[in-house]
């Protein structure tokens, strides 16, 4: 495989990947930001539009007396604009930021084996680790449940204070937000399409609305004879196991030991299914539930409410 | 293709950093590592490593010559041993020192050295953070590279196989290496001349 020429091809090829990604650490991390917000080290963030910094929302652990360090060393006071902690995002607005905006790379960056590294600045510089991504699929659902575009998950140290701080090409260029805090502390990429929706969700209402019903629901699998008497679409069906007291499904009268089989045509079969039809834009809108109770089909309609925002997270994360 | 060029430069520089890397042994104290200075048979590791004033070094290939601890300085975590006997020292292959001041954060390193006893052990990282300490030297670098017990006293270099520091620690997953200027100064307050203190063919 070495040809006569790979000797002298090889030579400086170390040298100038190692050229190529301590001048992608000095380019992209003068975007990036030491966010004071927590007792203990500053969390990152990266300046993501002119005046805006985006972040990780477990990292941000107070919503006031909220500074920023940027690159030159300037210390800033910031404003929350706002936190989606389902996806584990927070955008902050600083006036007077001189710091270069982010420079984002394609999204067709995001591939198996990119080499990639994380930037953070949980001090004064900039500091680095080296990796690659390791696992690239579609639209994924958090545990809390946000809608993540793509799922990106990286092999690469996220050390103390890494969190919220970008992930980026070889060249510089940013792929995503880093974040521990959405997966058991295992290293993710939050792409950049997503910081892109939340940051504008954020900016124009200062928080994220999503459907609620108030409903605690487990899958289970209905005796073959109840399916065939009801003729219910599949063998599966959600258990209501709490409802919260006033909430839509409350108010609409569901109660714990119902089962919900279907909402109007589409059965459901698993809590998730349900939560993607709770989107922003339902709220306010009635849907038809039909639901198994003592045995006997009925159906219920529901008006889909506006989730309480969500209290600070005690996540664990970095 | 682009992969061919990259694993065979890191293939000789491992083959050229295993050279000037000692295995240092002292007394029941477990394995730590060495990085050749001079040709003439200095070898610095960390104090923590050279406990004993007597020390067997393993090189490379295989040969084994004993050693003397001739300074030690705790607080910096390092140590000079010389090379008493045991063998011939000719052919003994002497690291080429680099500055660690020409270091950037995000700039690639290699240590080599014998983690948990695996012997010319390689590992691949970058530059994490230059801690700033006097005049523009750095007082530590730290380093995202996966590092074990067994690494201690052993080199980090550069993209070209210079050293830059003595593995010295793990902190916090970081590896914590005491950079080559530091040693410098040791070896200059411990009497050796600058052949031994300064810097050849970097």
């Amino acid at each position: 495989m070495a040809g006569p020429s790979v000797d002298s091809a090889s030579a400086g090829v170390l040298e100038s990947l190692s050229n190529d990604l301590a001048g992608a650490v000095e380019r992209a991390g003068q975007s990036v930001v030491a966010i004071h917000a927590r007792r203990r080290i500053p969390a990152s963030g990266i300046h993501w539009r002119p005046g805006v910094v985006a972040a990780a929302h477990h990292t941000i652990q107070r919503d006031e007396d909220i500074t920023v360090t940027i690159a030159d060393g300037t210390t800033l006071p910031a404003s929350l604009v706002g936190r989606d902690p389902t996806t584990d995002l927070a955008v902050l607005r600083i006036d007077g930021i001189t710091a270069p905006v982010a420079r984002l790379a394609d999204a067709s960056g995001v591939r198996v084996g990119a080499l990639v590294l994380a930037l953070g600045r949980p001090g004064p510089a900039v500091t680095a680790s080296l990796g690659v991504i390791s696992a690239v699929g579609g639209e994924w659902r958090t545990w809390h449940g946000g809608t993540i575009d793509r799922f990106v998950r990286l092999d690469i140290s996220i050390y103390d204070g890494f969190s919220g701080g970008p992930l980026v090409d070889a060249a510089g260029r940013v792929l995503g937000i880093d974040t521990s805090g959405l997966s058991r502390g295992a290293a993710l990429a939050i792409p950049a399409s997503t910081v892109n929706r939340v940051a504008d969700q954020l900016l124009a209402t200062g928080r994220i609305a999503r459907g609620y019903l108030g409903l605690g629901m487990q899958p289970i699998r209905l005796p073959e004879s109840l399916v065939e008497r009801l003729r219910l679409p599949n063998d599966l069906g959600l258990m209501v196991v709490s409802a919260e007291p006033g909430s839509p499904g409350d108010r609409a009268g569901v109660l714990i030991g119902d089962i919900l089989v279907a909402v109007g045509d589409t059965p459901v079969t698993d809590p998730s299914e349900l939560l993607a039809m709770l989107g922003p834009d339902e709220i306010g809108k009635a849907i038809s539930v039909r639901l198994v109770r003592g045995g006997q089909p009925t159906t219920i309609s529901i008006t889909i409410g506006e989730r309480p925002q969500p209290q600070r997270s005690s996540r664990r994360g970095r | 293709m682009i992969t061919d060029p990259l694993a065979h430069a890191l293939a000789e520089l491992a083959g050229d950093l295993r050279r000037n890397t000692v295995e240092v042994r002292t007394g029941g104290a477990g394995v730590g590592s060495g990085v050749i200075w001079t040709a003439d048979g200095i070898v610095i590791t960390n104090a923590h490593v050279a406990r004993s004033d007597r020390a067997t070094l393993v090189l490379w290939d295989g040969r084994t010559l004993s050693g003397q601890v001739t300074a030690r300085d705790r607080r910096r975590d390092l140590a000079a041993i010389a090379v008493t006997g045991g063998g011939p020292i000719d052919g003994l292959c002497p690291a080429t020192i680099g500055h660690p001041s020409t270091l950037r954060t995000g700039d690639l390193v290699i240590a080599l050295g014998n983690p948990l006893g695996i012997t010319g052990a390689l590992a691949l990282g970058v530059v994490h953070a230059l801690e700033p300490g006097d005049a523009g030297r750095p007082r530590w670098i730290r380093a995202d590279i996966r590092l074990a017990p067994g690494n201690s006293g052993g080199p980090l270099a550069d993209a070209r196989g210079r050293v830059v520091g003595v593995n010295t620690m793990i902190a916090g997953g970081l590896g914590i290496a005491v950079p080559v200027t530091t040693v410098a100064r040791f070896l200059g307050e411990a009497g050796f001349g600058r052949d031994a203190t300064g810097w050849r063919a970097a």
